[in-house]
Formats: structure tokens, C-alpha cells, sequence
């Protein structure tokens, strides 16, 4: 018996006595977050490397007599000659629930002040996304809570939907409302006890922008309590470009985990042109050949394979993206936004004359195209929103056309007059997303004609009016709406008592 | 890498190619190729050389195993280890003592750009990088 133990015992120690194998390389060349290393003969495409102080870079140019590293984290301890060591592992970062309300860097190390993340398991950052057979259509609606997307640009859980425009469009704060809207939404459904509710969690991955500006985010989140539900990913302009090379990755890793064990997420990445940019300057340290607009040749590749991450997998969960492109003026011809519009599944189109007109959200409902969302859009939205989109581009049309002439026939003027109050009725400020029942109730009103008698510039304050008074009144009905999904005969009936109870006391 | 540099690389490789023989490097091979680096000059002479001695003492590294130990070492535990790695290997492999206190117990043997190692030291880094 014991020496049965013993021989056990003998094996085990021979196994943890074993020599350990470790290959090495020796800094060469070292500048602008990339070093050159000798050696490293045994090192494999994407591994980590272990520098010396704790750095970790990753090998990105296996060449013949030299490896090319980008690092990440800080270089000013490294100098030449320095010894560096495989490890033999992909990149990975921490996943799971434990990084929700959490704000991390790109490897997913807080940088909020809040002490060490308790996360279980970690993911490789590179994966591949899922295959074709994994995957299954697009079919459950991703609300957005603002109502000139979700009526006319519906999005579904797994899509991906660019968001596009100039600087300062107001494309952060799109995505941003979504992300408060999922919040809300997650509040009330899991208030509900519905085992039916999937709850989604939103993941938001900051590049190349100024703390500032992500403090101001952030801070925008905690204010509507949508923290809780969120992972902040964040290389801001200050960091090097590996770690903004890395993060949306980092991020897609994170929300992969949620699609993996059957939950559904959102990420917004913000925004991959400066992803770009940070890529470039990798490329071109790295002395990889450049092409248009000194892009490197993979340029469509880093966008794809990333995006490509997003899906709705057969029996599991979902990853919807929103990336964000930044355009210079409008110019949706650029090499990066064409390459990214191929690949989304649609864009939000957001345009600076709009925004400067004040109609905010700024989106430009004639290039604003979502391809896979109308199979998720809500029965219920259909019924009240389904023409509109081709009604306002009518409008914008017919508005630009009369600009020239002062004649118009009756018919052209009710048109006009009517898109003008649809415009109104649009607008909505930032951080202030609406429930799908309200937005069902505001548009049936527009339907019916409710605000057909007012002014114009009243149009807006009516409808808000509108969603107060049934949120205090008439809560009931609004939970049928979201539970039925659809307007019936009944919810009609209802509805027309509720709307003319409200139009006698605001015009009153 | 600049295309001279290139070129230069490219020809040191060549040089070294016919100082190996039989898997490691011939002194009267290498003494050979200094000569006729000698005689014709060829262009860019320093770089070529410079690339030469790299490759040459990375190719001499391959095969000259240093042995950091912490604590005493046996002249069998020594001959083993180079019969060892001679057979994986498979070529000749010639070993070096050097006494390292910083392993505080146990051997480290360094060949080429590999590191095998069985000491204490790196256990305790693996361990405090696991706790
Ligand atoms: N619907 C809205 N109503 C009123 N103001 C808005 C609305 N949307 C955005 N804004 C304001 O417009 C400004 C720019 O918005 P935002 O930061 O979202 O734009 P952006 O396109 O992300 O800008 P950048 O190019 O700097 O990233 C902000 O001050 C924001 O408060
Ligand atoms: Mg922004």
C-alpha cells in the first residue's frame, strides 16, 4: 500500500521538479512602443512576451532573423539588450459579470479606483468569430430608445449597425442612449420576474479619446444608473497605440463571453477611425508596406475580423455591435468608412446641417439604412411607424424643392406641413431615451392626427406632454403595449380615450 | 531594414552557410572566409562582418551550452546533461559551468536563445505569479 503512495508521490515530484523551458530574445531596437528583439526563435504569431518589469508585448512580425513586438503598458523602464521571454499564451483578459460598473484598461486592469476585479475565467482577445452554422438570423428587436431609430432604422440583437458622421454629430451620445435604454429596459424586466426577459449588458470601448471625454461618458452613465450594467473599456489618446490596438478586441472578448453563456450584450467601439489611425502607426513602426492613405494592406481585415465577432449564435446569446466611424466633411468615400459600411450590417447616418438646424438627433433619414433590422422591428411599431421613413424623405424633397417657389398646390402643402411636424416629433435631447410603449403612443398620435391643430414649434413639448400624462395615468396601458407588442383593437379603443382625455387638458 | 543592410545580411548567411560543417562551426572554415573577405572586399565589408559574427556567435550558442547552478555540481550531472541535449538536438553539445546564487537552489541550463530551467527561484516566481 505505501508503496504504491510512495511511487505516486516519486511521479509527482519528478513532474513538478521538471526543468521548465522558456525561449528567449534580447531587445535589438526599441522605439515608439515597439521593439525589435533577436532571438525569440520559438515564439508562435500573436504570443505574449514577457519584457522585463512586468511589460507584456506581442509579437506581430515573426521575420527571419528578427521579431517585431508592440507593448503593451509602460516602455520607459525597457532599454536595449534587455532579456524578454516567451510565455507561450495568447493574450487574454478577464470576462464575466464581475467587470459590470467596472471601468478597465485595454488588457481589462481597473483604472477606476475601485480595487481588484473578481473575475473567474479569462478569453483570448483574437478569436475567431463564429461560422456559418453557429449563427441564426437576426430576429429580436435592440431598442434603442431613440425614436427616429427605432421606428424607421429598427436594429436587432446581433446586428451590426454603423453610426457615422462628422465630429461633434452627436454619434457618442447615440450610442450612449442605447446603452442607458438597455439599462432601463433591464430594470423593468427583471422587476417583472418574466423568466422570458433577457437582459442585455452593454460594453463601451473608448479609443484614442480624451479622459475628458470619457469621464464625461462615464459620468453620463452613473447619472441614469446604467453602470451597473456596463463594462467601460477604455485607451484613451494618452496611451500608446497597442493598447488602442488591442481594446476593441479586449472589449469584443468581454461581450463574447455574455453571447457564449446564453446572455445578450451590446459593445460600442468609439470609434474605429482613430482604431485605424493607432493600427497605422503600428504598421508603419513596424515597417509593414502601406497603401492608400499609408493604410497597411489588412486595414479591411482588423475592422472585419472584429466585426465579424458579432453575431446571434443558435442557442446562446448575442453580440450586437455599434461601431462609430468619423468622417471629414460627410465624405462617406474615405478608405476607412467605405471599407467599415461594407462590412456593418447598415448605417446611422448623422449629418452636421441637421444637427446645426437643431434637429437632434441629427439623423439623415435618407442614408440612414438598416439591412437585417426590420425582421426584429416590433409588430407594434410597424403599425404606427411603417411609412414614415418614406414619407420624411418625401418631405425632405419636396422641402428642398420649395425653397424655389412660392406656389404650391394644396396637396404639396399638406405634405410639407405634415413633415414638418413628423421633423418635430423626432427630436429628442441626449440622454433621454424612450420606452417602446411611449414612442407606440406618440407615434398612433401623429397617425391620428392629435397634433394636427397645433403650431409647429409646439409639436414637441405637445408630445412630451402626451408621455407624461400616460406614464401618470394611464401605466396599465402602457404595460399592455409592451407585453401585447401590438396595437389591437382593444389597445386602440383605449388608446383614443387616452389621447382625447389628454387633448382636452393640454390645449386647455 | 535598409536594402544595403538587406543585401548585407543576405551574404553574411552565405558566409555562414559554408563555415558550418557537419552542424557546427569549422575554425578553419571561418578562418577560410575571413580570407576571402580579405582578398575581395566585397561591398559594404563592416556591415557583412558585423552580420557575420552575429550569426556566427548565435550559431555558436547553439551549441555551447552555460550551466548556472546554485549549489554544488557534479562532473557526472554535468556530463549527463550534455549527453542529453546532445541527443535531443542531435548534434554535439559542449557545456560550461557558471555558478549563479541568484537560482538559490537548483540549475539553469541556457542554450541558444532557450532557457531550461529547474530551480527554485523560478518556482517561487511561478508561484507567487499563480497565487
Ligand atoms: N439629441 C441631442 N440633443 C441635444 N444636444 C445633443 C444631442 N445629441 C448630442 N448633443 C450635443 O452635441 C454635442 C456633441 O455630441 P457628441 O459628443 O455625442 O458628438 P460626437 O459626434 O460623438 O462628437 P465627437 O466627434 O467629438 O466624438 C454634445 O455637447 C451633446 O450634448
Ligand atoms: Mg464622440
Amino acid at each position: 500500500m505505501s508503496t504504491v503512495l510512495e511511487q505516486i508521490e516519486q511521479q509527482i515530484a519528478k513532474l513538478s521538479a521538471k526543468a521548465v523551458r522558456k525561449n528567449t530574445g534580447t531587445i535589438r531596437t526599441l522605439a515608439d512602443g515597439v521593439a525589435k528583439i533577436d532571438g525569440l526563435s520559438d515564439v508562435m504569431y500573436n504570443e505574449m512576451v514577457q519584457f522585463p518589469g512586468g511589460a507584456i508585448g506581442i509579437a506581430l512580425n515573426l521575420e527571419e532573423n528578427e521579431v517585431g513586438c508592440v507593448i503593451l503598458g509602460d516602455v520607459s523602464q525597457l532599454k536595449e539588450g534587455d532579456e524578454v521571454k516567451t510565455t507561450g499564451k495568447l493574450l487574454s483578459v478577464p470576462v464575466g459579470k464581475a467587470l459590470l460598473g467596472r471601468a478597465v484598461d485595454a488588457l481589462g486592469q481597473p483604472i477606476d479606483g475601485k480595487g481588484p476585479i473578481d473575475a473567474k475565467e479569462t478569453y483570448p482577445v483574437e478569436k475567431i468569430a463564429p461560422g456559418i452554422i453557429e449563427r441564426k438570423s437576426v430576429t429580436q428587436p435592440l431598442l434603442t430608445g431613440i425614436m427616429a431609430i427605432d421606428s424607421m432604422i429598427p436594429i436587432g440583437r446581433g446586428q451590426r449597425e454603423l453610426i457615422i458622421g462628422d465630429r461633434g454629430t452627436g454619434k457618442t451620445t447615440i450610442a450612449v442612449d442605447t446603452i442607458i435604454n438597455q439599462a432601463k429596459i433591464n430594470k423593468v424586466g427583471l422587476a417583472s420576474g418574466d423568466p422570458k426577459f433577457r437582459p442585455v449588458y452593454s460594453i463601451y470601448v473608448a479609443i484614442g479619446q480624451k479622459n475628458s471625454n470619457i469621464v464625461r461618458t462615464i459620468a453620463a452613465l452613473e447619472n441614469a444608473g446604467a453602470l451597473e450594467y456596463t463594462i467601460i473599456v477604455a485607451a484613451p489618446a494618452a496611451d500608446n497605440a497597442a493598447n488602442q490596438y488591442i481594446a476593441p478586441y479586449s472589449g469584443a472578448s468581454m461581450g463574447e463571453w455574455f453571447m457564449e453563456n446564453n446572455m445578450d450584450s451590446l459593445i460600442v467601439y468609439d470609434d474605429l477611425s482613430k482604431h485605424a489611425v493607432a493600427y497605422r502607426q503600428i504598421s508603419l513602426i513596424l515597417k509593414r508596406p502601406s497603401g492608400r492613405e499609408a493604410y497597411p494592406g489588412d486595414v479591411f481585415y482588423l475592422h472585419s475580423r472584429l466585426l465579424e465577432r458579432s453575431a446571434r449564435l443558435d442557442g446562446k446569446g448575442s453580440l450586437t455591435a455599434l461601431p462609430i466611424i468619423e468622417t471629414l466633411a460627410g465624405d462617406v468615400s474615405a478608405y476607412i468608412p467605405t471599407n467599415v459600411i461594407s462590412i456593418t450590417d447598415g448605417q446611422i447616418f448623422l449629418e452636421t446641417d441637421l444637427f446645426n438646424q437643431g434637429i437632434r438627433p441629427a439623423v439623415s433619414v435618407g442614408l440612414s439604412v438598416s439591412r437585417v433590422g426590420s425582421a426584429a422591428q416590433l409588430k407594434a411599431t410597424k403599425q404606427v411607424a411603417g411609412k414614415l421613413k418614406g414619407e420624411l424623405a418625401q418631405f425632405r424633397e419636396l422641402a428642398a424643392f420649395s425653397q424655389f417657389g412660392s406656389d404650391l398646390d394644396a396637396k404639396t402643402k399638406s405634405q410639407l406641413d405634415r413633415g414638418a411636424r413628423v421633423v418635430e416629433l423626432f427630436k429628442q435631447p441626449a440622454f433621454d431615451p424612450i420606452s417602446i410603449e411611449l414612442q407606440v403612443v406618440t407615434l398612433w398620435a401623429m397617425q391620428k392626427g392629435y397634433y394636427e391643430n397645433l403650431t409647429i414649434s409646439k409639436v414637441m413639448s405637445a408630445a412630451a406632454s402626451l408621455r407624461t400624462f400616460m406614464t401618470t395615468r394611464h401605466d396599465t396601458l402602457l404595460t399592455k403595449i409592451r407585453t401585447k407588442a401590438a396595437v389591437d383593437a382593444e389597445i386602440e379603443a383605449e388608446l383614443k380615450t387616452a389621447c382625447d382625455s389628454w387633448q382636452s387638458t393640454f390645449s386647455a | 531594414m535598409s536594402v544595403q543592410s538587406k543585401a548585407a545580411e543576405q551574404f553574411a548567411r552565405q558566409l555562414l552557410k559554408l563555415s558550418v560543417v557537419d552542424g557546427s562551426v569549422s575554425p578553419s572554415q571561418v578562418a577560410g572566409v575571413l580570407e576571402y573577405v580579405e582578398a575581395h572586399k566585397p561591398a559594404n565589408a563592416v556591415m557583412v562582418l558585423n552580420a557575420y559574427k552575429r550569426l556566427v556567435s548565435a550559431e555558436l550558442s547553439r551549441s555551447a551550452a552555460i550551466i548556472e547552478h546554485a549549489g554544488p555540481i557534479s562532473d557526472a550531472i554535468q556530463k549527463s546533461i550534455a549527453a542529453t541535449l546532445t541527443a535531443k538536438f542531435k548534434r554535439t553539445i559542449t557545456t560550461t559551468v557558471k555558478s549563479n546564487p541568484d537560482l538559490l537552489a537548483g540549475i539553469r541550463v541556457r542554450l541558444g536563445d532557450d532557457i531550461f530551467e529547474s530551480s527554485l527561484s523560478s518556482q517561487l516566481t511561478s508561484l507567487a505569479e499563480n497565487v
